[in-house]
């Protein structure tokens, strides 16, 4: 005798499975419980558009608030912005007047006699050892040349041959 | 290694000594430079007779074997032969050559005389 009850009538029209018959559905599809393919549609792919205003409504709220809330505090950013800028300003001109303090000490800080004695080394330094080189005080070709004494020229000569001959070994 | 200062005063008193009226001056060169075993000091010294540019101080390095254009090195020879080829009046050096060609007893100094002799005619 055939079963005329609702869920077999509709399993009949449907062809719905057991596993479509447990699973609970919340969703607005009214085929969501059609089998596709042997495969079933899970997805609430259809949206009522009552919910749809809902949710409009919804935001159109939280937005009118979020205006309301940004119009009531313009007053303390605006307060908030001077104080961030003020502050930046400060640091601003903690940074200059570190570096001005920093070049005056490099100026006024060193103590200008201790300058003056490096300086003073330095430059001693610097004329004592070149000296000799740059300006030659050795033995000049005029001053040979204008000698009367040939022995001392030639003890003069042998000399220096033979220290760059004894620099050669 | 030879300090700048040593080789300044060489550099220096060679100069002089080829520059000093006294003739005694062409004996300490041919007697302490040209007998250096330093190339540059041989060098230096054989120029400096050559720029003197007189009869004794010509023929130390035109006519002995081992010095000026005879010299074993051939920087100190070329560097005397290119003395002697810039020389404005080149009347003392041929009259030293023409006797060294004619007369020397040596033949490979004779031979360097007249090779010398041919360059500097025709410079």
């Amino acid at each position: 005798m055939a079963n005329l009850s609702i869920p077999s009538i509709r399993q009949r029209l449907f062809n719905t499975s057991k596993h479509e018959e447990t699973t609970q559905r919340n969703s607005s599809n009214p085929f969501a419980a059609t089998s596709f393919k042997g495969n079933v549609l899970t997805a609430d792919v259809f949206e009522s558009s009552a919910k749809k205003n809902d949710v409009q409504s919804n935001e159109k709220l939280k937005a009118s608030a979020l205006v309301g809330s940004i119009s009531g505090y313009g007053e303390k950013f605006q307060n908030m912005i001077n104080s961030v800028i003020s502050f930046g300003n400060r640091v601003k001109e903690n940074v200059v007047n570190g570096w001005n303090k920093l070049n005056s000490i490099e100026i006024s800080f060193a103590p200008a006699r201790e300058v003056m004695g490096s300086l003073y080394g330095s430059f001693k330094e610097t004329m004592n050892t070149p000296m000799n080189e740059i300006f030659f005080t050795g033995i000049s070709a005029k001053s040979v040349s204008k000698m009367e004494d040939m022995a001392e020229a030639r003890q003069l000569l042998a000399d220096n041959v033979a220290v760059w001959e004894a620099a050669m070994v | 290694m030879t300090d700048k200062k040593t080789i300044k005063n060489v550099s220096n008193i060679i100069e002089g000594l080829g520059m000093n009226p006294n003739s005694e001056a062409i004996s300490i060169l041919e007697d302490v430079g040209t007998n250096s075993k330093v190339d540059a000091i041989r060098e230096m010294t054989s120029r400096a007779l050559v720029k003197r540019n007189a009869s004794d101080s010509l023929k130390v390095v035109i006519t002995n074997k081992g010095k000026g254009i005879n010299d074993m090195s051939t920087v100190v020879a070329m560097s005397t032969i290119n003395e002697l080829l810039s020389l404005q009046d080149k009347s003392n050096a041929m009259k030293v050559l023409e006797d060294t060609v004619e007369m020397h007893s040596d033949e490979e100094v004779r031979d360097n005389a007249r090779s010398v002799k041919a360059l500097m005619a025709l410079s």
